[in-house]
């Protein structure tokens, strides 16, 4: 793992997401659509295999929690429930905690979004649509089992739509409320000095190391295929 | 946790969340104009809609629903809802799907539903698809037949004409030869020694079951009261009986009573009469009796038809 301290980028900004988070974020965004249109359009190649590549993804990101930078850490955004709350009460009194990373209720989003993302990719291996296409577990659980996960599947995404929609109103609040852009951050890396902790370290790992977790995860998600 | 004091944004929070609220509903409003059935959904959600029911006995709950039940709604049902199309009742098959309707009343040849179930097999957008079981020529007939009188949820059957006649599935049970060799065993050495004295006119109903068919009629007055008698151990079996134009009497009577399993009983041209009618009062399983050329009255026959039994012959004895 390479350590690089939480030096400014400029005098203004500080490096917070390293490129294999901010990477993951908006193809997270980018494939979970694209999930959506290709289902809605009945394209189910294009379906599964987007799928396959947010299960990919998702195996990639629970390693890159445990092994990743600083600010990916599980450890660095998961907080018990009383943080949680003590971090919106205070923001409910008009104060301001500051974080270099996810902050509390920011990161129970992250767990909640991942949770579900997985189960979603997960249930679709063994669903069906009813007519020539179905998950590529399927066949390992009887037609009853299938029929019931597919529903399933489409409660999660309800589900999802329900949580992505909490998400953008959140980070909507930060930046029009609070005056914190927070999707700036996530494009471009750094953040506005004013908006990160004085004195914070944050370690980033070595991009090779995502590379590794990636290609590792995608051998799993082929392992457990094929 | 380290605080500052807060940075202000452009907009106050109950502002904020009043924007929140006006963007949620317009996208919910536009998603809605969109989708159809979304939209009914919502409706429904909030009471501004109600689900049509369609009434039993309805040319819809007769002839149309259970077509859509066998064909259509594994696709398009509770569990599965593709393109958002329901067809599991009559509301939501009105309502159609992501596209929105899919019948429209009165206009067959504009109902999507019509287009889609009378495309040519092979076709991607033909209905049921490829692999599951096509409607008949006949079935689609019912269908158009039914949007074109107004896809009503209420009509009879009887109000719209040129219908195909409805044929009723018939099942038949699994062959289990083990099953009925066990259920003849107890009757086989009576059945032989019957057989053998009487040619031809006990048999089995069918070749999977131990119910016996007794026709005497072939044998006609050389067949008597004592011979009738002859068949009594199998009384338990013996669900048809033809003794048309035998010379079976009104002294068969206390036999014919003990006939348990008797169903059918044809008495055409005997000198029976209402003591045999009478007796038959107590053949639970009767379920028809052809009573012409005999001496059964009306009187003596009405307590059999109060019960059901089909009475053929009116009793002109009377």
């Amino acid at each position: 793992m390479q350590t690089d301290p939480a030096t400014p980028v400029s005098a203004e900004h500080v490096r917070v997401w390293d490129a294999p988070t901010r990477l993951f974020h908006w193809s997270i965004v980018a494939l979970v659509f694209l999930s959506w249109l290709s289902a809605d359009q009945g394209y189910m190649r294009v379906h599964l295999w987007s799928g396959l590549t947010l299960l990919a993804l998702l195996l990639f990101r629970l390693g890159w929690g445990l092994l990743g930078s600083t600010t990916a850490r599980f450890s660095d955004f998961l907080h018990p429930p009383r943080k949680v709350l003590a971090y919106l009460r205070t923001h409910a009194r008009g104060g301001r905690v500051l974080h270099a990373g996810h902050n509390p209720a920011g990161g129970l989003m992250v767990m909640a979004l991942l949770a579900v993302l997985l189960a979603q990719v997960l249930t679709g291996l063994f669903a069906n649509d009813g007519l020539k296409f179905s998950g590529p577990l399927a066949l390992l659980v009887s037609d009853d089992a299938s029929d019931r996960l597919t529903r399933v599947h489409g409660i999660i995404f309800n589900t999802i739509l329900v949580l992505v929609w909490l998400h953008v109103v959140a980070v909507g609040f930060y930046h029009f409320v609070k005056g914190d852009n927070l999707v700036g951050p996530m494009v471009s890396g750094k953040k506005h000095r004013a908006h990160v902790p004085e004195g914070v370290t944050i370690i980033f790992a070595h991009p090779a190391l995502a590379l590794g977790l990636f290609l590792a995860s995608a051998v799993v998600m082929a392992w457990i295929l094929f | 946790m380290p605080s500052e004091p807060r940075a202000p944004g452009s907009l106050s929070a109950p502002l904020y969340l009043l924007c929140v609220a006006l963007v949620t509903g317009l996208a919910i409003a536009t998603i809605m104009a969109l989708r159809p059935a979304f939209a009914h959904k919502v409706l429904e959600m909030v009471g501004l809609e109600t689900r049509q029911q369609a009434a039993s006995g309805s040319f819809y709950a007769v002839r149309v629903a259970p077509l859509f039940a066998q064909h259509c709604i594994s696709c398009h049902g509770e569990n599965r809802a593709k393109a958002e199309l329901r067809l599991d009742s009559y509301a939501f098959a009105l309502r159609g799907g992501r596209h929105g309707a899919v019948i429209r009343p009165g206009e067959p040849a504009a109902s999507e539903l019509m287009t889609r179930i009378t495309l040519p097999a092979g076709d991607d957008k033909a209905m049921p698809p490829e692999g599951k079981t096509p409607l008949s020529p006949d079935d689609v007939t019912v269908i158009r037949l039914w949007i074109a009188a107004g896809a009503s949820p209420t009509l009879p059957p009887s109000a719209i004409k040129g219908a195909p006649r409805l044929v009723a599935e018939v099942t038949f049970p699994d062959s289990n030869p083990a099953a009925t060799r066990r259920q003849r065993a107890p009757l086989a050495s009576v059945m032989q020694q019957l057989s053998a004295r009487y040619p031809g006119i006990i048999v089995y109903e069918s070749r999977n079951s131990a119910d016996l068919e007794l026709n005497a009629a072939l044998r006609g007055m050389a067949f008597t009261d004592a011979d009738l008698k002859a068949f009594l151990p199998l009384r338990g079996r013996i669900v048809l009986m033809d003794l048309s134009g035998t010379a079976v009497s009104d002294a068969s009577a206390e036999t014919l009573a003990q006939m348990t399993a008797l169903k059918t009983l044809r008495l055409t041209n005997t000198k029976t009469g209402d003591a045999t009618v009478s007796a038959l009062a107590s053949l639970k399983s009767l379920r028809s009796l052809t009573v012409t050329g005999t001496g059964a009255t009306k009187p003596a026959l009405a307590s059999l038809s109060q019960r059901s039994v089909a009475v053929h012959g009116d009793g002109d004895a009377d």
